[in-house]
């Protein structure tokens, strides 16, 4: 079955590739996006340093590792998961129905239905990028062993990502039009894109296990940083606890929301 | 102008009933205001308590700095268009251009209607948050009320040129078919070089010089500008005013020539 369903991934990749080169100019733009998105923050962050040598426990250099772990976090996210947030669309026109017709784990399908193959060449240049920076301003964390757990935790974080956007995506079973649900995540996700440790206080327990956005790109630059520390090992368990339960909410959102589903306006436009 | 609002009165109503359908999107709306809001509060609270800065960075206060993110946000929220935009782009694509050219109706003029009808829950609410903002922060913003009407004149001219901006950039639909990376990328960029969330005073000075020459310091800088400034200066507004009103003829002038050029290539492939 795993190896059905990797080949499934991989025929869904080919597709994604061949659609996405009919459109050049926009594979080469989605580049350029990145490449302006990551020179962005880089740049907000400059300033902020440029004010202060120290947030919490993030210097300057750290907050590189910790920028790029965000951007890793974006780059995934968009490449694998890119397809759970037309979810909304699917249920709102009743194009769930091709989907659920098909042969395989609705929720897989939907939640993979494209793959962002322009991802690819973006997550080779932050790799080069963090090397550089691992080299250049911490040279005792480029073990393997770091490494090893900074890419599951990675992984995990990516993971609480999908969790939110398929969550909020699902609602729309509930409300039948979610159209803010795209924002609400987006919202949501705007947390784990600032180091943990401007969370203080009771801001700090919500981000740690409700809402658990200090999960996503911290703990990841946080191992990667500094190894498998005590507090780290807490850390990174406790990712492992968050996101096993949050991959259980999506498959309880999922069942419990297709009994809630009505087809809608039986739709006959083209499967988006 | 009588004539023109005539026209679009109906756009703008119809997109007014349509905006009240999906009453989610104000609650959604001003829970991104907040979100954004703490966030910087709380980044910033942690710069301004390192010991090298002594109340104040760059002669900005830790409540100045907050009051102007909370304008800058709303302002930013109001003008962004990016969602009409979009549409837009689609219509372009998809061969929806049809209407516009056998119907007497504009498409800049139709969608600027349709994107000020759509965002009609936003003003409620903020306006309401703007009102009890001098209250939160006395002696911050609108100290004297004659700031109040040049604040709204701004806002209106930061939302047409904004809007004119998106525009400029949709035409290039008619070229190259997809053109959301493209809008996405101004988006992104002046989320942060436009000051919504940081002061363009943080900024190097050479950066200030470039960006002095084009409309970016009227679409957040100057409306909230005006509300917290400290000083009614009547000259520099109106002089500012002028510069800003003569970037929406720019970029509307500009908007226009490549739309002219772009209709011309459209082919209403999928129409």
């Amino acid at each position: 079955m795993v190896v059905r369903y990797l080949y499934l991934l991989y025929s869904i990749f080919r597709y994604s590739l061949s659609r996405d080169m009919e459109y050049k100019t926009n594979f080469i733009g989605s580049l350029f996006v990145d490449a302006i998105y990551y020179t962005v923050w880089y740049y907000f962050f400059e300033i902020i340093y440029s004010k202060t040598t120290m947030l919490g426990d993030f210097d300057r250099e750290d907050i590189l590792v910790f920028l790029i772990a965000t951007f890793f976090v974006d780059t995934l996210f968009m490449m694998l998961f890119d397809g759970a947030g037309y979810l909304r669309e699917h249920i709102r026109t009743g194009s769930l129905d091709f989907i659920l017709l098909k042969p395989v784990n609705s929720q897989f399908l939907i939640s993979f239905r494209y793959i962002r193959s322009y991802a690819l060449v973006s997550l080779f240049i932050l790799s080069i990028i963090l090397y550089h920076v691992l080299h250049t301003f911490h040279p005792d964390s480029l073990k393997i062993l770091n490494i090893i757990f900074f890419t599951i935790s990675l992984l995990m974080g990516v993971l609480i990502w999908y969790s939110f956007e398929f969550i909020i995506a699902s609602l729309t079973f509930f409300f039948r039009d979610f159209k803010t649900g795209g924002w609400l995540s987006h919202e949501v996700m705007k947390f784990s894109m600032r180091p943990d440790s401007i969370y203080t206080g009771f801001i700090r327990k919500i981000l740690f296990t409700l809402l658990p956005m200090a999960l996503v790109s911290s703990v990841p630059s946080r191992l990667l940083l500094h190894g498998f520390t005590y507090q780290n090992q807490k850390y990174f368990f406790l990712q492992i606890l968050i996101v096993s339960i949050l991959l259980l909410m999506t498959r309880f959102f999922w069942k419990i929301g297709l009994k809630r589903y009505e087809s809608a306006q039986s739709y006959t436009g083209p499967v988006i | 102008m009588i004539v023109w609002f005539k026209k679009y009165n109906s756009i703008l109503r119809a997109s007014i009933i349509t905006a009240l359908e999906y009453k989610a999107n104000t609650i959604v709306g001003l829970f991104a205001i907040f979100t954004g809001l703490s966030i910087e509060y709380l980044i910033w609270s942690m710069v301004y308590e390192s010991p090298s800065n002594n109340y104040s960075i760059d002669g900005w206060t830790f409540n100045r700095l907050i009051a102007y993110i909370f304008l800058a946000m709303i302002v930013g929220q109001l003008k962004s268009s990016w969602a009409t935009s979009f549409e837009m782009i689609m219509q372009i694509r998809q061969g929806f251009m049809n209407q516009y050219i056998v119907k007497p109706i504009s498409f800049f003029s139709y969608n600027l209607m349709s994107f000020v009808g759509s965002n009609i829950l936003f003003y409620i609410p903020y306006s309401i948050l703007i009102i009890t903002v001098p209250i939160i922060f006395p002696n911050l913003i609108f100290i004297n009320s004659i700031q109040i009407p040049f604040f709204i004149l701004a806002v209106i001219i930061s939302i047409y040129l904004s809007y004119s901006i998106y525009f400029f950039m949709v035409c290039f639909a008619f070229w190259f078919g997809e053109v959301r990376s493209l809008l996405a990328a101004y988006n992104i960029s002046m989320f942060v070089l436009a000051g919504q969330i940081i002061p363009l005073d943080f900024f190097p000075d050479s950066y200030i010089t470039i960006i002095n020459y084009t409309p970016i310091p009227y679409l957040i800088k100057f409306p909230v500008d005006i509300a917290m400034s400290l000083d009614v200066n009547y000259y520099e507004w109106i002089n500012m005013l002028s510069v800003a009103f003569f970037w929406c003829i720019i970029m509307r002038l500009l908007g226009a020539m490549i739309y002219s050029i772009g209709i011309k290539r459209y082919e209403a492939y999928g129409s």
